[in-house]
């Protein structure tokens, strides 16, 4: 998971900015000229404005609120028109002297009302304070009305639409008449509290700046992990914009959970369906109100728009006089996302999105109170101000450790939804916030497989091939492109990494997705032509090479034909070889493109690459020896220890198994001077980086030369990596990093005692002697002796080494305390993924002898990085694998032993359920 | 989902309509399908009841005709054009998807996250 973590943390705004100002806000509504739009249909659609708020602070802020206009669209620039909505409710424009303000909301009103009732637009705040009313029925009403008389509502109802204008409005609206209201849809509405509600308003704002919003800050990682997170609000809005702003943000956070849940009846129901009916009721009553044209009545004028909020609340009077608004509860907020009038929901999405961020409790409530399905469902949403937000909301929601969120999101056919969303979608926004959303998902397990089944190929189609600047057939005239590192790749790349753990059936999936190596590879080496090696998105890539790398040997389709057949290159091999033939036999079907001339190419020292009657395509890149330039570009240029680690992987994984490529890519290494590269990495102050530069070492090592050269170069940083008797190691290696390079040392004296020599001239065998006598760690100390074991193998050095001071008993010994420690070191032993299995049954009666340790056993599992049973995967921390990108570093200690205990003695096991027949699947 | 030999299955059910994609002289869906009274049912990663032999959607080709008409991963088909689907071999389902004289299927297809919000909006 660490990898999904993005690194960087964006910051986060959340402000709440000067909500409590919404009063003062009011007056933009007369800034404002508003069309009208009398949309028949829709009521909801809003019309776009911008205003220009000066909050208290003082500073302007300015919203923008689009409005989607219907078919039926009447456009009214004036303020004060006022139609009277069909809802009854006033077109006021008159009452109030706000008039003008409201004329806007009004307007809206009337348009809405004709088809929905502005009212209900205004309903959105105002059924909040119905309901409130219902709660709060005391005051509120009290309140509402000096309102209505005011102008304040009128803006309201503008606001409905987005919450916060109608912060700023509401007020005049005093519409009062609350009564009319819709309680139904009182629900929604917040309208009447400013005080409260401005907060809800706030949301709404972003509705028109949303797109700013958002942008502006964009994702707010967070360290941990995965997860994109944003507060809307900060973002949103230009803040400052919103008037209602101040509010709601805050406070609604924390209230949220305290409110009491009202029921609202109408949350979800058809705002519509019940809420006409009442609302021709209502409406009549509202008319009075300053827009008398409309309804006619005056009552409280203006407020129509309040009205019918208030309808309900009578507490119109009250907030007018009580300037405060108060914020919507969670369930008025959820119920908004039902509301008839689109910019309710996707102010309510955006607010939601703001109460969500960084607030756990928060999201496991909204998912209680079954707002996901209803987000998931504003995905569809045409109008991309209702999916954009919704959008966002879900990817707060999706955010953080608890699970039960993204399955929910998963529950619903959240996944396909978001996919589709991006397929539809050309708005840059969206699009990061589905891929950052599905990122988010991706991190835990069982939606990973998900993921790939749904979305896969659109994401490659969508994002990964545009953004990498690859072209299937490019255009002979124009430059290769470059890779643009944007937001949504860096998403797609690691959503896509953390679904490239899920084992060998997501590996092949991957591989085999069109296009999808081809571009990643092609983004790398863009990366290195720029050196720009750094940046998340280049460690999401070579996360996912490295983890795609794994087991192609055995994974890829016709891999058997590849299959080396002798063991040359160290003792004991058949036997693995065999096995491993029988398991790529499983694949077969298919076959491979390249040549096989395994069996010619031993000679390892002039190597001849197999020629290619066509260039290499998809999978097929993962392993052709080219990418060894590419990887080495990688280790020397970048400075990120997670790509470093990566790249070391992926030669790690190339360079495991027995089959002819992983021969080639072994002296292609060599040959691209990549040895040195490799050492020098050694020295990195990253533990991990050490290990999995330390496991490629020893793969490398299966070639001769390179472990006569690795012995030679290599020794003295491998041994400096040593704990020493006062400290563990200059740089505190993790035991498994401790463990690897033992094993390492280990395979390079193997059937060496040239290299067996240059480890004593290393003073390795002090440090050795003090590990096997004294470390904590039964897995270091059976390293440790077993390569004791086999210096003192060596007759020929043995002169040497009692010259230094050692005898029989420093070698010895070691074996002796093995034998005792066995039962529980034994299998620890194991747990190293880089050990070689064999030494159980061997290092009692071999001790001396070099089979101690079979390479053939490790044979590529040993090897490689990555391990199997990624089901499991969490043990990955021991393997420098791909997985661990994934995977939380917490698990990995814990998960680690058991996982690798059980890869090993599995290994076969797990290969055979990989290849299990498949069930027949006929395509229709 | 689970049923019980001999009574009558009850599942919530969702009408989809694809219209097939011609692709050279073929007719395609755009799905694949899994399962089959023939087939051992408990290599079936999408049933709940392991004993379940319906027929399943395996795959769904992104942007295809099945997905466009909301076809999901994992969801059982009941019926093709008003024939039976709980009931048939592999192949036979297979056959009656491919018609090559029909070109729109409609199904009744039955999904968890269906069964879900119905109990769910039954409850609340």
């Amino acid at each position: 998971m660490k990898d999904l973590a993005c690194t960087s943390d964006s910051p986060v705004h959340e402000q709440s900015p000067s909500n409590q100002t919404s009063i003062a806000m009011m007056q933009e509504p007369q800034e404002m000229v508003e069309e009208t739009v009398t949309v028949e249909e829709d009521p909801g659609t809003p019309t776009s404005h911008v205003s220009i708020v000066t909050s208290e602070d003082g500073t302007t802020r300015r919203t923008e609120t689009k409005v989607t206009k219907m078919v039926k669209t009447v456009t009214t620039r004036t303020v004060r028109q006022v139609p009277l909505g069909p809802d009854g409710l006033p077109a006021m424009d008159g009452s109030s002297p706000m008039g003008s303000y409201t004329d806007s909301i009004d307007r809206r009103y009337l348009k809405n009302g004709e088809r929905y009732i502005t009212p209900q637009a205004s309903s959105t705040l105002t059924r909040s304070y119905n309901s409130y009313n219902d709660s709060y029925p005391e005051s509120h009403e009290g309140q509402y009305r000096p309102y209505l008389g005011h102008d304040g509502y009128g803006d309201l109802s503008d606001n409905y639409g987005s919450l916060s204008r109608g912060v700023g409005y509401r007020p005049r609206y005093a519409y009062v008449p609350g009564s009319a209201y819709r309680p139904d849809d009182g629900s929604f509405t917040l309208p009447s509290r400013r005080d409260n509600y401005g907060p809800v308003a706030q949301p709404q704002v972003p509705v028109g700046s949303n797109a700013d919003l958002n942008r502006s800050q964009p994702e707010r990682f967070q360290p941990e992990p995965y997860g994109l997170e944003d507060d809307n609000r900060s973002l949103g809005v230009d803040d400052e914009g919103y008037e209602l702003d101040p509010d709601y943000s805050t406070v609604n956070r924390r209230t949220s959970a305290g409110v009491p849940e009202r029921g609202r009846p109408h949350k979800g129901r058809g705002y519509e369906e019940p809420m006409e009916p009442e609302m021709v009721e209502e409406r009549i009553p509202y008319l009075h109100g300053g827009y008398a044209a409309p309804l006619a009545q005056p009552e409280r004028g203006s407020m129509a728009s309040i009205d019918r909020l208030g309808k309900r609340s009578p507490s119109i009077d009250s907030i007018r006089k009580d300037p405060r608004w108060r914020d919507p509860d969670l369930p008025e907020v959820i119920a908004m996302l039902s509301h008839p009038i689109d910019p309710v929901k996707s102010n309510a999405a955006a607010y939601l999105q703001h109460l969500c961020y960084e607030n756990d409790k928060i999201k496991k409530d909204v998912r209680h109170l079954k707002g996901i399905p209803i987000l998931v469902g504003l995905l569809d949403h045409p109008k991309p101000e209702v999916h954009r937000k919704a959008c966002g909301a879900l990817r707060n929601i999706s955010y953080g450790k608890d699970n039960e969120n993204k399955v929910a999101i998963k529950n619903c056919d959240g996944i396909p939804a978001l996919i589709r969303l991006l397929r539809k979608t050309n708005d840059m926004e969206v699009r990061e916030l589905i891929t950052g959303t599905l990122w988010n998902l991706s991190s835990y397990e069982p939606l990973k497989m998900v993921i790939i089944n749904h979305g896969l190929q659109t994401l490659t189609n969508e994002v990964i091939i545009p953004h990498s600047g690859w072209e299937s057939e490019p255009n002979e005239d124009s430059k290769p492109r470059d890779a643009e590192w944007t937001t949504v790749f860096k998403n797609t790349s690691g959503c896509l990494r953390n679904v490239s753990s899920d084992g060998a059936e997501a590996r092949r999936r991957l591989r085999e997705c069109d296009g999808l190596v081809d571009a990643l590879l092609h983004a790398l080496q863009s990366a290195v032509g720029k050196k720009d090696t750094d940046n998340k998105s280049v460690e999401n890539c070579v996360c996912i090479m490295r983890n795609l790398s794994y087991h192609v040997h055995k994974e890829v389709p016709g891999a058997d034909k590849y299959q080396e057949l002798d063991a040359g290159q160290t003792t004991g091999t058949g036997g693995s070889q065999k096995k491993k033939k029988d398991d790529a036999g499983c694949f077969g079907g298919k076959k491979a493109k390249g040549k096989k001339n395994g069996d010619l190419d031993r000679n390892f020292d002039t190597l001849d690459l197999p020629k290619r009657s066509e260039a290499a395509k998809g999978f097929e890149l993962l392993y052709q020896p080219d990418v060894v330039r590419l990887y080495l570009s990688i280790l020397t240029e970048s400075q990120n220890f997670n790509t470093l680690e990566a790249a070391a992987g992926a030669l790690q994984n190339l360079s495991a198994g027995n089959w002819m490529w992983s021969t080639y890519i072994r002296a292609t290494v060599r040959k691209e001077r990549g040895l040195p590269v490799l050492v020098e990495l050694l020295q990195s102050d990253s533990d991990k980086v050490v290990r999995a530069v330390s496991i490629a070492l020893r793969n490398l090592s299966m070639d001769r030369r390179n472990k006569d050269l690795i012995g030679s170069y290599a020794m003295g940083e491998l041994v400096r990596n040593l704990p020493s008797r006062q400290q563990r190691s200059a740089k505190n290696l993790e035991e498994d990093t401790v463990v690897a390079v033992l094993n390492t040392i280990h395979e390079i004296i193997t059937d060496s005692s040239e290299n067996a020599r240059s480890l004593i001239q290393t003073q390795g065998i002090q440090k050795l002697v003090a590990i096997s006598k004294s470390s904590q760690s039964p897995r270091e100390t059976k390293a440790a002796s077993h390569i004791l074991q086999m210096i003192w193998s060596y007759k020929e050095l043995r002169n040497a080494l009692q010259k230094d001071g050692w005898n029989k008993s420093h070698f010895q010994s070691v074996s002796a305390a093995l034998k005792g420690s066995k039962g529980p070191a034994g299998r620890s032993g194991y747990d190293d993924s880089t050990l070689p299995l064999v030494e159980k049954s061997q290092d009692n009666e071999k001790s001396g002898s070099r089979d101690m340790i079979p390479m053939d056993e490790l044979g590529p599992d040993g090897y490689s990085t990555i391990d199997h049973r990624d089901k499991e995967r969490k043990y990955k921390s021991s393997d420098p694998s791909g997985d661990a990108s994934e995977k939380e570093p917490l698990k990995n200690d814990t998960n680690r032993k058991n996982i690798n205990r059980s890869n090993r003695a599995s290994v076969n096991l797990v290969d055979a359920r990989d290849i299990k027949p498949q069930p027949v699947d006929s395509w229709v | 989902m689970a049923f019980v030999p001999g009574q009558p299955v009850t599942a919530v059910v969702q009408r989809i309509e694809i219209h097939k994609l011609r692709q050279g002289d073929n007719l395609i869906l755009g799905f694949s399908i899994g399962g089959g009274i023939d087939q051992d049912p408990t290599q079936n990663p999408f049933s709940e009841d392991k004993t379940d032999k319906g027929i399943y959607v395996t795959r769904v080709t992104e942007g295809g005709p099945a997905e466009v008409a909301g076809l999901q991963i994992g969801d059982k088909i009941m019926q093709v054009n008003g024939w039976d689907m709980t009931m048939v071999t592999h192949d036979q389902a297979r056959k009656r998807l491919t018609k090559r004289n029909e070109e729109v299927v409609r199904l009744l297809v039955t999904r968890q996250s269906l069964q879900k919000a119905v109990q769910q909006s039954m409850m609340s």
